[in-house]
């Protein structure tokens, strides 16, 4: 391919849809991990799930694939909520490996169930816009990564705002910061725990729904998302949300930028290159704060 | 002199002697039993066991890594690498067609094994200095990094590696039982350096960093030093595993740098009992026990006529069965008994041969 001026516009474009799906996703971990003190290692068997929901509802029912993505959301978000309840909970507070050995658990479990319902074979959902694109001089850039962009910021505002605004936005910041005096307080942590856990995994979905419209997927998609969405958190330091959206979009643009330059099987492997340079010079991270 | 004396207390220490029957047991046991797949099972089970030992010892450190499958594939390759290599030299100098088995190709291959060793420590080495500074996430995270880029890297040189076609190593012991008894042997050294290196000073300043890094510190020991000899001691084992991976499986390419890989001597730690020594290896046996069973052609006709049609979408429901029971027996583990299968063991011993005792001392 060509590098001209368009090519790399293109390039950055696609970087940032891209980053915006890993931004979902890094927002879900992040959210659950500054209230809980959880890492989910199989979240992105969440986006995974909600990726073949959206499809199979799309499919069977004949459904809008953005509505069907709103579907999925509600069942992944019950799913998250079993997870939390059945699994997580009865770690929580002991060894911190044992959460990622949960997770272990639990991406064994998804997987193989996908797998076993919905085949080895590879899917796409056909969204209303399929095959339409938008024309610039130069470029052009289907309308699906545009809405992809534009859903992301609505949900990251909507999020902000549940965050900022509501009664139960304001607990789970009082349960992130010390959760013994939030319960003095009168907040049911475990609630809040629940909800948690609950909105991280309709984010997921939401991010599944999302990748699934842009390229095709199977069983085994979460596992390298997942791990991109916690190399962001950590890039933009643990439990900040501002850190990352900037990890996201950083992250996203040299995926992109490598395989332009480099070709395709250098995208993570350069990704990667910069998260080990970024934690060795700063150990917590872009904007983490000292400790933990 | 220290060394020697920890090395004579070892040698007359129940866990050695119980750990030399173990292995001399295991060592005849295929005479009794002749079937080709048992061996299959038992040698793919004690690869897996140094593999997941490697990671234990690591985790005894304090130190998780996420991307072992690294020195799992950095052994592999680099000993098959050398492997043919030397093959080819050999073969060139003495004018034959293909390598003559006998004592002289099992001597180059445990060379070539220990090269592939050499080798992953060797970038354990480096890898491990650029580790020592990071903790739990951090590193696990690095380390996962680290095997995504070697697997990259493997594809970029493929003209040195073949690892995007993958390609069999050369034949220096013949498979089946020979080959066995070269597993067994370096598994029980590798089981027993690793215990060794635990109960010397060395392991007590690795276990006070896993207990608390800067109470550690502060009682003089430097932890990055021993963070990092944990590191390349670990690794070198890793290192090792790969090497009889390859050259067992008769097979190898860049798909041994997976994360997959990476998972599984957590997994088997976990299972066995993380921490411990006999730990790993019940896990391997266990984990591959499951693995293979879901394999066998009897079982999975069986499951096939009976659930394939359940199931359109998949070729063989062997598989995902068996891993979707491997993740289920995983979570009631870490959720029921942390410390793994060898604690029930335990439990169920001190059950059998309880004695009447007044009141049970809690120890944490």
């Amino acid at each position: 391919m060509d590098i001209t001026a368009p090519t790399i516009i293109l390039t950055l474009v696609w970087g940032v849809a891209i980053g915006c799906i890993y931004i979902l996703l890094a927002t879900g971990l992040n959210i659950i991990f500054g209230v809980m003190k959880l890492v989910n290692f199989a979240h992105g068997q969440l986006l995974m799930i909600g990726a073949f929901l959206t499809w199979s509802i799309s499919v069977s029912l004949g459904l809008n694939a953005y509505a069907a993505i709103v579907v999925s959301m509600v069942v992944v978000a019950a799913l998250g909520v079993a997870v939390e309840r059945l699994t997580f909970r009865r770690v929580l507070g002991t060894d911190k490996l044992n959460e990622i050995f949960v997770s272990l658990g639990l991406i064994y479990i998804f997987e193989n169930a996908a797998m076993l319902l919905w085949g080895t074979g590879s899917k796409q959902i056909t969204s209303p816009f399929y095959g339409s694109s938008l024309s610039l001089p130069g470029i052009s850039i289907t309308y699906d990564r545009i809405v992809a962009v534009f859903v992301v910021i609505a949900a990251l505002v909507a999020f902000g705002l549940l965050l900022k605004k509501t009664k139960i936005g304001l607990a789970m910041q009082a349960t992130s910061q010390v959760s013994s005096a939030a319960m003095l307080m009168g907040i049911n942590v475990e609630k809040i725990y629940m909800f948690t856990f609950a909105l991280g995994a309709a984010l997921a979905a939401l991010a599944g729904g999302l990748y699934g419209v842009i390229f095709s997927f199977d069983f085994q998609v979460g596992a390298m998302p997942t791990i991109i969405a916690f190399a962001i958190i950590i890039l933009g330091g643990l439990g900040s949300i501002k850190g990352a959206i900037v990890g996201g979009l950083l992250y996203g643009i040299a995926e992109q930028l490598a395989t332009l330059f480099l070709g395709g099987i250098w995208g993570s492997a350069v990704a990667f290159a910069l998260l080990i340079v970024v934690l060795i010079i700063k150990p917590t991270g872009l904007f983490g704060q000292k400790g933990e | 002199m220290q060394t020697k004396q920890a090395i004579t207390a070892f040698l007359h220490s129940k866990g050695f002697q119980l750990l030399l029957v173990t292995f001399a047991v295991l060592a005849v046991l295929p005479i009794f039993i002749t079937d080709s797949f048992f061996l299959y099972i038992l040698t793919l089970i004690f690869v897996f066991a140094i593999y997941a030992a490697s990671w234990n010892f690591l985790a005894n450190s304090g130190q998780g890594s996420l991307g072992h499958a690294l020195f799992l594939g950095i052994g592999g390759f680099s000993s098959a690498i050398v492997g043919g290599r030397i093959t080819t030299a050999l073969i060139g100098a003495m004018g034959v067609t293909r390598m003559p088995i006998g004592a002289l190709s099992v001597l180059i291959q445990v060379l070539v094994l220990l090269v592939g060793g050499l080798v992953s420590a060797g970038i354990g080495l480096l890898i491990g200095l650029a580790c020592v500074r990071l903790k739990t996430w951090y590193l696990a995270m690095v380390t996962f990094g680290f095997s995504v880029i070697a697997s990259t890297l493997s594809s970029q040189f493929d003209s040195f590696t073949n690892g995007i076609n993958g390609f069999a190593p050369a034949t220096f012991v013949p498979g089946g039982y020979p080959f066995y008894i070269l597993v067994i042997a370096f598994a029980a050294a590798s089981v027993a350096a690793m215990y060794l290196i635990m109960k010397s000073r060395m392991g007590l300043a690795f276990r006070a960093i896993h207990g608390n890094e800067a109470e550690a510190k502060m009682i003089g020991i430097n932890t990055a030093k021993y963070k990092l000899i944990a590191f390349v001691i670990s690794t070198f084992f890793a290192g090792i595993a790969g090497g009889l991976y390859a050259f067992f499986t008769r097979f190898i390419d860049n798909s041994i740098f997976s994360p997959a890989n990476s998972f599984l001597p957590l997994i088997m730690s976990v299972i066995g009992g993380l921490g411990t020594v006999a730990g790993p290896v019940i896990g391997a046996i266990f984990f591959i026990s499951i693995q293979q069973i879901f394999a066998l052609p009897s079982v999975v006709n069986y499951l096939q006529t009976s659930l394939g049609s359940v199931f359109p979408g998949v070729n063989n429901v062997g598989p995902p069965i068996s891993y979707l029971i491997i993740g289920v027996i995983l979570l009631l583990i870490v959720i029921f008994t942390p410390k793994g299968l060898i604690a029930l063991f335990r439990r169920f011993y001190s059950y059998i041969t309880a004695k009447p005792q007044p009141k049970e001392i809690k120890t944490k």
